[in-house]
């Protein structure tokens, strides 16, 4: 089986994510004595510095919180230890080593290495180049959903951990758990921004 | 809050036993109730009380540690459930534990089950329509399967009986094609919706779309709250704001002081008395303690769900029956039906921006079935129809994954609503062939020795022309009222997608090609009554559940009329 065909089982949701194994396998770097402020339970200290320093760059502080900020590392390292079978795990793991290499043979270095355009300028090489999730209806995707890869899924991850925190949820987006009434059609500036629920 | 029946032996003779607690057997175990007749309803799951057993009824996101997805050894025991893509951690508990149960895919079809009080009742779309004679003329009309042995009329009063007590809101819109229900308040659509109505009205005559036709409350009933716009149904409602056995039927049963509940009670086959030519009782296995045990009843309503009812008659063998109970036709356990699903078109719709809505619809919109309802409309690539549900709304941060873009302006962005959206998806009436079928299969046996299902079934010509149409009408109709970005998609999921497991047990007017009569009766043994998914004649595209409820009650009020004449 090859990536592709391996991959292309690959069922990701924003709220439910699965991946069966991949044949690539690529030896992980060691040299970097990374600095956490939190300790993994699955991720390996460099892994974890990639996730963390990825979801920095995909959603940053700003005047609302950042991904770190709502520990969306630590919500990701969780996701991979309890979501993900071994099967998941390992193709996970597989990609994301793949994703580490891929950067280093164009920008030199491992990503978490790079400094702050170097990230950018490899993620957004990444945005171009990953395929995208097919149309839900219902929760399940329409059509054969192509393989989106280690940047699309890790970044719907990270989408994911970020918008379903307390935080966000309860205080930045529009919080409503009984509603009460259906109102169809409302000026959306009564709202403001989205709902969290 | 029922008689739990807990002390098997206590009591073991009944007036009615009803075999199973969900949408069917509630109502079975409500009318036979207030009928005063002592009803033992056997369960093969837990008690499920209203919102007590309700855990995670109030769950935000954030409340579990993976925001309410499986892990995988949750996962691991859904296997079926996940196929369908409905089952997390906040409604697992609700489904069935497919590796307990499990049974043969001859061909593939997906068998969701909900082993608890209430069953599927807790799960289900609450999605309610009438059937019209287009519906139960069908099969006499163009030859496929066996005529229903009953008509609109024979229906229309028990309709409205069920309607008033479960509470259906919808729109009255008087088409032949789908009979009015009696209605609670409809649903709102929202801005886009009601762009969309006007335009597909206005550039398609005689095509019409409404909001979906629902088991929700729109007004307070009989002390049940109305909807809150929560959208958490599948976790139980606090409010028993939509239909349930659980919030609705069973406590209405218990409230005549004649229901008894028997939970873990897997019903193994019906006894049969060949001297009286009845079914005298049921014999059924404790799923905890594997014991075995009889109970005793003058009537036996078999309310397990299509296949488990098909299932336990095909069971039932006797020296007159040797080939399941009331089969002298050879039809039980034949013409299995479902709706094909997911086949439709979704795009994006430009504007509104400004347009917003308060509130999580448990609904969206319908198109009722537009194609073959008379002379006019009638197409030569298929007999039958479709109907289409779907809904509009706008995107959320979801919607991010996608986007070409990171970083903070990214982020921010994502706090606003995002493009309004809209989809359609349409359900096919799927024609009863004899060759779908299901069989017993005693190689397999499950964790109880009992003999599993091998299920053999799959949509046809027939099936996929309509599909075919679905989605190309979809595509157009989506055009047409202005939609940009539109993809049109055919899922092409095998059966049981739908839900709707119908037909393995059908009424009929002749006793050599169906199992049941005009009222629900199996033809050679009259005290024996199946009002689930199984009795149905045909399929129709709409929405199954009213009309078991209808069946079931019209069922039960003839049951309890013919044992006060003493003919059963």
């Amino acid at each position: 089986m090859d990536r592709r065909t391996a991959l292309k089982k690959t069922a990701i949701a924003a709220g439910s994510a699965a991946l069966v194994p991949s044949l690539f396998s690529l030896l992980q770097s060691c040299q970097q004595q990374a600095r956490l402020n939190w300790e993994p339970i699955f991720l390996t200290i460099d892994q974890a510095e990639l996730v963390s320093t990825l979801t920095d760059t995909l959603l940053p502080k700003t005047e609302t919180p950042g991904a770190l900020d709502m520990k969306v590392d630590m919500f990701i390292d969780v996701v991979f230890a309890k979501m993900f079978d071994k099967t998941g795990q390992d193709a996970m793991i597989a990609e994301m080593n793949k994703f580490d290499a891929l950067c280093a043979e164009k920008f030199g270095d491992k990503f978490a290495e790079l400094d702050t355009e170097g990230r950018k300028e490899f993620l957004k090489q990444q945005e171009s180049a990953s395929p995208k999730y097919n149309g839900k209806v219902w929760g399940t995707a329409v059509g054969v959903q192509e393989p989106v890869g280690f940047y699309r899924t890790i970044k719907s991850l990270a989408l994911w951990g970020y918008f379903s925190s307390e935080e966000i949820g309860k205080n930045v987006l529009s919080y409503d758990p009984i509603p009460g009434k259906y109102l169809g059609c409302i000026p959306l500036q009564d709202i403001g921004n989205s709902w969290s629920l | 809050m029922a008689n739990y029946n807990i002390d098997a032996k206590k009591n073991m003779t009944y007036d009615a036993i009803v075999i199973g607690s969900g949408i069917s057997g509630g109502w079975a175990a409500k009318e036979l109730c207030e009928g005063g007749l002592k009803t033992l309803v056997l369960e093969r799951g837990r008690i499920v009380e209203h919102v007590i057993d309700y855990p995670t009824m109030n769950n935000d996101p954030w409340d579990l540690e993976l925001r309410g997805a499986l892990g995988p050894d949750d996962l691991k025991k859904h296997p079926i459930g996940a196929r369908a893509g409905f089952v997390g951690a906040n409604n697992e508990h609700f489904y069935a534990n497919d590796l307990e149960n499990p049974y043969t895919e001859v061909k593939p079809f997906l068998w969701v089950r909900g082993h608890q009080m209430g069953g599927r009742s807790m799960l289900w779309g609450k999605q309610c329509y009438r059937w019209s004679d287009l519906d139960f003329a069908a099969n006499a009309i163009d030859g496929h399967g066996v005529d229903w042995p009953i008509r609109y009329k024979d229906i229309e009063e028990w309709y409205t009986y069920v309607e008033k007590f479960a509470g259906i809101s919808g729109q009255a819109l008087g088409l032949p094609q789908l009979p009015d229900s009696h209605f609670l308040p409809p649903m709102e659509l929202n801005c886009v919706e009601k762009d969309i109505k006007s335009r597909i009205e206005k550039e398609f005559p005689g095509r019409v779309m409404t909001i979906g036709r629902v088991a929700h409350l729109t007004e307070p009933l009989n002390g049940r709250g109305q909807c809150q716009f929560r959208n958490r149904c599948d976790r139980g409602c606090p409010y028993g704001a939509y239909f349930s056995s659980n919030a609705v039927t069973l406590p209405a049963a218990n409230a005549t002081g004649n229901l008894t509940i028997r939970p873990y009670s897997i019903v193994n086959s019906l006894i049969y008395d060949e001297e009286k030519g009845k079914a005298t009782g049921v014999r059924i296995i404790d799923a905890e303690t594997n014991e075995h045990m009889e109970y005793y009843a003058k009537i036996i309503f078999c309310n397990a769900s299509a296949l488990s009812t098909t299932q336990i008659l095909l069971n039932s063998k006797s020296g007159r029956f040797e080939n399941g109970l009331g089969n002298d036709s050879g039809e039980l356990g034949h013409n299995l039906m479902d709706h094909t699903y997911r086949v439709g078109a979704m795009g994006k719709i430009e504007g509104y921006e400004d347009k917003y809505y308060k509130g999580r619809r448990p609904n969206g919109i319908y198109i009722p079935r537009y194609v073959n309802i008379d002379e006019k409309t009638k197409t030569d690539k298929f007999v039958r129809g479709f109907g289409y549900q779907g809904g509009g709304g706008r995107a959320n941060w979801g919607a991010g994954a996608n986007q070409e873009d990171f970083g903070a302006d990214f982020k921010d962005g994502l706090m606003k609503p995002g493009q309004w959206e809209f989809f359609i998806t349409g359900f096919a009436e799927c024609l009863p062939y004899h060759e779908n079928q299901v069989t017993l299969d005693k190689e397999n046996v499950d964790k109880w020795g009992q003999p599993t299902l091998a299920i053999d079934c799959e949509f046809k010509e027939n099936e996929k022309a309509i599909n075919r149409q679905i989605k190309a009408d979809a595509v157009e109709m989506l055009e047409k009222a202005g939609v940009k970005d539109i993809v049109g998609f055919d899922n092409e999921h095998e059966p049981g997608y739908g839900i709707h497991e119908m037909g393995t047990a059908r009424m009929g007017r002749d006793p050599k090609t169906s199992v049941l009569n005009a009222t629900n009766q199996i033809h050679s043994v009259k005290n024996v009554f199946v009002t689930d998914g199984a009795c149905m004649t045909s399929s129709s595209c709409v929405n199954p559940s009213l009309t078991y409820m209808a069946l079931t009650a019209r069922a039960a009020n003839h049951a309890i009329s013919e044992l006060k004449k003493k003919n059963l």
